[in-house]
């Protein structure tokens, strides 16, 4: 089975943020680079499914900028993926998912796919976008939020669990597919000091973005706002629980107007 | 030329679900829009005239079966027929897991500059200027979209729903659009209900209490359950009671779980580690109770009770059902 998993690069969820300069972005600058917490689910799967399909093969490829895209991808082939593509992002049009959509869909048509792999979302901006826009212009059907992938090699068809508001979904599809993964429910493997070190010598293929399309509406960051420090809970004083509850339900009530 | 705003609808138990009836306020909020909506699914029809009483007077319907198990991909040729034939400038959409992916294809397959998450929408000259939460709450951005066509997926609860009018909608099916036989392929097989805590779901409810490890053991969950029920609120748990199995996954909230963005949060025993706490930080108000004066959760929280949950929890939902009269 040809897998292709999709991979982005984003600033370590114990990183201190900081806006750039402008203040319209974040500045790249402040941040350690580390593949996103859902990608990190996508790689695992495939490897699962590596493992488990005889003869399969791990392309792993991401849009991104230098400093942090290579290193990603020479974490996934530490950690056992066959092939890495880069595609080189212009630093000023990585936050706009149409063009990580379409650069990776360009990268992607002309070489085998049988499986598309994801995050559901990234772990920085959170859109959401890439996974569908994409199998959109590959052709593909594609699931978000899905955990519990396997392949059933009687039938032919993947078989799923999809979570979403309505509840649980359980979904058998055939190839060829695109999958967005939840996160961490398949507790991905560390790679082992070899295989980072062979890992550094890895090829990974440069590929050029595709130029924007002349009608392509725009997407573009204005500002990057960090919240105000919050100041800490306002504390109930209080000498009985009783008071704790009729203080606090008066504060919800009257302050917080949460409830009538 | 009053712009077109089109309304993606989601059908929850036959009707419009209560994210469908926000997008609809927020697509009011344009000026000088015409609005017209778009369901898919069985009963799409009977649903679709409930969008006249939110003030859209024009709606297409795609009432197939076919539709509930397919891929949402499935859906997206006649989607896409209605965007041709409408041209509408904003197409709007109630942001739940199948809203965000199906605008991320209609993105593709129709043009768009799109924004998911998002808690604020602005008219600009040839788009909308919108903000969104993104690192899970720990940061706001600002973008602008524009050209021919933009669309937005709004977060769940960021915007009220819109006011109901008396009103008529003239419910029509959109033009015929073949599907692709590889979306039809997939099939989803079952679908089980979101285990019920005898509330809201999480994501819809508009006040969420959740347990966490101070709860101490699963027949304990009962104080969170009576806390939740006396306020109408959903259920919710941290990962370190998932994980024991003391409630299934489903009731997780946080980075690897679901995230919440109610009116109001109440943690109850939970020490606020950094995956619980991108789960719920954008909820309005959130009260922590916990018995760890120094416990990280207090320091998101807007208020804080420091004790004893064993008799904080069981003294509040008592004062809580006293003054609603229960």
């Amino acid at each position: 089975m040809e897998i292709v998993v999709c991979i982005k690069p984003v600033p370590d969820a114990e990183t201190r943020l900081r806006a750039s300069a402008d203040g319209t972005t974040l500045d790249p600058e402040s941040v350690k680079f580390v593949v996103a917490g859902y990608d990190e689910s996508a790689v695992e799967q495939a490897l699962l499914l590596k493992e488990s399909v005889p003869g399969s093969k791990v392309h792993v490829i991401s849009y991104g900028p230098a400093p942090g895209t290579e290193e990603v991808l020479r974490q996934a082939i530490a950690l056992g993926c066959d092939q890495a593509s880069w595609i080189e992002a212009p630093s000023e049009s990585i936050s706009d998912p149409a063009a990580t959509t379409r650069a990776l869909a360009a990268a992607i048509g002309p070489i085998p796919h049988d499986l598309v792999l994801c995050g559901k979302q990234a772990g920085d901006d959170e859109s959401g976008l890439v996974g569908g826009g994409l199998a959109e212009l590959l052709g593909l059907p594609d699931f978000g939020c899905v955990v519990d992938l396997r392949w059933e090699a009687g039938t032919s068809r993947f078989r799923f669990q999809r979570a979403t508001e309505a509840g649980q979904e359980t979904w058998e599809a055939p190839t060829p597919l695109l999958v967005g993964l939840q996160q961490a429910w398949n507790d991905p493997r560390t790679a082992k000091l070899p295989a980072i070190l062979r890992s550094r010598k890895a090829t990974i293929t440069k590929i050029a973005p595709p130029a924007p399309p002349v009608d392509a509406p725009k997407n573009l960051a204005e500002r990057f706002e960090l919240p105000a420090p919050r100041t800490g809970a306002k504390m109930i004083d209080y000498k009985t629980p009783e008071e704790a509850a009729q203080k606090l339900v008066k504060i919800l009530r009257e302050e917080a107007k949460v409830f009538p | 030329m009053t712009p077109t705003v089109l309304v993606i609808g989601e059908l929850h138990d036959g009707r419009l679900a209560g994210v469908t009836a926000e997008a609809i306020g927020v697509a009011r909020s344009l000026p000088g829009a015409s609005l017209v909506g778009f369901v898919a699914g069985t009963g799409a029809k009977a649903a679709a005239n409930e969008f006249g009483k939110y003030g859209v007077a024009r709606a297409y319907a795609l009432d197939d079966p076919r539709f509930d198990s397919a891929p949402l991909a499935a859906r997206v040729p006649a989607l896409k027929k209605v965007v041709d034939r409408e041209s509408p400038a904003v197409v709007v959409v109630g942001g739940t897991t199948n809203g965000r992916e199906l605008l991320a294809r209609l993105a593709s397959a129709a043009n768009l500059a799109v924004a998911t998450g998002v808690t604020e929408v602005t008219p600009v000259a040839g788009g909308l200027r919108i903000r969104r939460p993104v690192f899970g709450g720990r940061a706001t951005e600002t973008r602008q979209l524009t050209g021919a066509r933009v669309g937005v997926a709004t977060r769940p609860h960021a915007f009220p729903p819109a006011p109901e009018t008396p009103g008529h909608c003239a419910v029509e099916s959109p033009p015929n659009a073949e599907v692709p036989a590889a979306f039809l392929g997939a099939q989803r097989v079952t679908l089980s209900a979101a285990p019920s805590t005898g509330g809201p779901s999480l994501s819809d409810a508009t006040i969420v209490v959740s347990g966490g490890r101070g709860v101490r053991s699963p027949e304990n969950f009962h104080l969170i359950e009576e806390l939740a029920a006396s306020l109408g609120a959903a259920v919710g748990a941290s990962r370190a009671v998932t994980d024991a199995g003391w409630r299934p996954t489903s009731f997780q909230v946080g980075q690897t779980g679901r995230a919440v963005s109610p009116q109001l949060y109440i943690a109850v025993g939970i020490s606020g580690a950094i995956q619980h706490i991108v789960g719920m930080i954008s909820s309005r108000v959130i009260v922590a109770i916990n018995s760890d004066a120094s416990a990280p959760i207090f320091r998101v929280a807007d208020y804080g009770v420091v004790g004893d949950l064993f008799q904080i929890v069981p003294a509040l939902t008592a004062e809580i059902r006293k003054v609603r009269g229960l």
